[in-house]
């Protein structure tokens, strides 16, 4: 299954100007756990869908809200010239077709 | 007799301590309060009300600027809804990160209107506005002890960014506006300000826990969007000495154990700590219960006080004047070929209007329905039938990006390619002009936590000019 078919929340985010993250909530906890064992939800995995290195990438599992929280270096400090995205709210898209 | 006064003589002596409502009436002031929950907090008799005005998110632009980013029209409508309230129940009111970034400049045209609103609602109180613009020296002395560290990706700061950078301010926690009250301040207005402190800087003066007082502050400081459907609606946190209890004032939002334990992702890199100035959040330890079908009871967070005070900095520099050009194309042959086509037309621009080599400017083009939103590893399996192109030139000088991109504009227009087939022109421009000034560019140059040599320095950061009304 996909995980914009699994998920009930994708989304993404600065975490302040250098840091963005993206919260992948679950409502079930089955759901969440089969997505923390998945063997395509990995660091490596996600950092080849933006073009960084799996150093740049940490996954934090969030069992209390069902959760996985990615957390990545932003290529670009927010809003620096050639940025795309200031807020780093529409980054998700690369794992939306991810297959669990 | 202030506000905070009367309060602390209410629970005075009282064992263990009353619950204490605070009302966070909004986690972006100026940008328009929802007036019916609003009401519906204030007629819940709050002992606090909190606003929060600011946030790093919108970009280096404010910062760097001193401008902000809220109307003063909807500013001052906010700021009345909120000091009217505060005042007729006589609670103390604080707002924090004024006017988005919570710089001086913007600080003070805050006050301005705020003198404005109460001179017209004919209202009298003790206003405290604290600042937050950091002394450059301070900030110079702290990079030569080597006590200033990057957050995340960003260099280490050096002499000359602290220098260069247009404002610098830094983040208060709770000691400035525990000052503030301590000279009888009824209204705090505050610059640049943790988001937390605006919600828990009362609770923890009255002595109630601090852990359980910066997890609600934490939750709350960005009003209903906790709950399901998430909301901009006032939220109101009811604190004892064990824990505390949410609800949203709009009754169509709920706060249930998940929508509640998920808020401690949003916007953090770290879900399980929050860090203050004078200590850190752990949260991992809490635990979200439903009251009912709207309210959840929270407690178990810790709080673990810091040996040494620290202070989050965040600084921008000018980078340039920025243009930009906005046009769209539907030719499959341009759109096949637009990176190489873009490659060839800034060069044609650098022929024409050389780049100063003490300043050259910069082009950036995004190319929407490809790679405009995302920098994709990959290009699409299959070509949109139409894409958007935003052009942009970062110059010395405005009038310098406003030639630039003109030239840009007209050569990209009609530049020839193998195999084009649209001779009539390769861009449809929905506006015209189709190029315009959008005003200076900055960037962020500072995002660090700086350490104080004695925690004692904080309260010489953010100095407090009492007034009043």
């Amino acid at each position: 299954m996909k995980l914009i078919d699994s998920a009930r929340v994708i989304r993404s985010k600065n975490a302040g100007p250098t840091q963005m993250t993206i919260d992948i909530l679950f409502d079930e906890a089955e759901a969440f756990e089969q997505a923390r064992n998945s063997k395509n939800l990995t660091e490596s995995a996600i950092a080849a869908r933006y073009g960084l290195s799996q150093n740049q990438v940490r996954i934090i599992p969030y069992p209390a809200a069902n959760a996985l929280k990615v957390v990545m270096d932003r290529a670009l400090i927010a809003g620096t010239p050639g940025d795309r995205d200031v807020y780093g709210a529409q980054q998700h898209g690369p794992l939306l077709d991810l297959v669990l | 007799m202030s506000a905070f006064d009367k309060l602390l003589a209410s629970i005075s002596g009282q064992s263990p301590r009353p619950p204490l409502r605070v009302l966070a009436a909004s986690g972006q002031l100026g940008y328009g309060i929802p007036e019916a929950a609003l009401k519906a907090g204030i007629a819940r008799k709050p002992h606090v009300i909190g606003a929060d005005m600011g946030s790093i998110d919108p970009g280096p632009a404010y910062l760097g600027s001193g401008n902000m980013a809220t109307s003063p029209s909807m500013t001052a409508r906010d700021l009345r809804l909120v000091l009217t309230a505060a005042r007729q129940l006589d609670v103390p009111l604080l707002i924090g990160s004024a006017g988005t970034a919570g710089t001086n400049s913007q600080l003070h045209a805050v006050a301005e209107i705020l003198r404005q609103v109460a001179a017209k609602e004919n209202l009298h109180f003790n206003l405290a506005l604290i600042e937050a613009d950091m002394p450059r020296d301070v900030v110079v002395e702290a990079v030569n002890g080597g006590r200033t560290q990057a957050i995340g990706a960003i260099a280490a700061l050096d002499n000359d960014t602290v220098n260069d950078a247009a404002n610098i301010v830094g983040q208060m926690g709770v000691e400035a506006f525990h000052r503030a009250l301590a000279l009888g301040a009824d209204v705090i207005l505050a610059g640049r300000a943790c988001d937390t402190a605006v919600f828990s800087a009362v609770p923890i003066l009255l002595g109630y826990p601090a852990g359980e007082a910066t997890h609600m502050a934490k939750i709350i400081e960005c009003s209903s969007i906790c709950c399901i459907p998430g909301g901009r609606d006032a939220m109101l946190g009811t604190l004892d000495e064990n824990g505390f209890v949410l609800e949203s004032m709009n009754p169509d939002r709920r706060a249930t154990p998940t929508s509640v334990a998920a808020h401690s992702l949003y916007e953090q890199a770290d879900p399980y700590t929050v860090a203050e100035p004078d200590g850190v959040l752990h949260v991992d330890s809490a635990q979200y219960e439903a009251v009912d079908e709207r309210r959840v009871r929270v407690h178990g967070a810790r709080w673990e006080p810091s040996p040494r005070a620290s202070v989050k900095i965040e600084g921008a520099t000018w980078v340039g004047e920025r243009a930009i050009l906005m046009a769209g194309a539907a030719d499959a042959r341009f759109i096949e070929n637009v990176e190489d086509i873009i490659s060839a037309v800034k060069e044609t621009a650098r022929d024409i209007a050389p780049p100063d080599p003490a300043h050259p400017y910069v082009l950036y083009f995004r190319h929407y329905g490809l790679n405009g939103v995302v920098d994709w590893p990959e290009p699409p399996e299959v070509l949109p039938r139409e894409i958007f192109l935003l052009g942009e030139c970062i110059a010395a000088t405005a009038e310098e990006a406003k030639a630039v991109i003109a030239v840009v504009r007209q050569h990209l227009l009609h530049h020839g390619f193998p195999g084009r087939l649209s001779t009539g022109g390769n861009l449809a421009f929905p506006l015209t002009p189709p190029e315009m000034s959008a005003g200076t560019a900055y960037r962020f140059s500072v995002y660090h936590i700086m350490s104080l040599e004695n925690n004692a320095d904080l309260s010489t950061l953010f100095p407090i000019r009492m007034e009043e009304l």
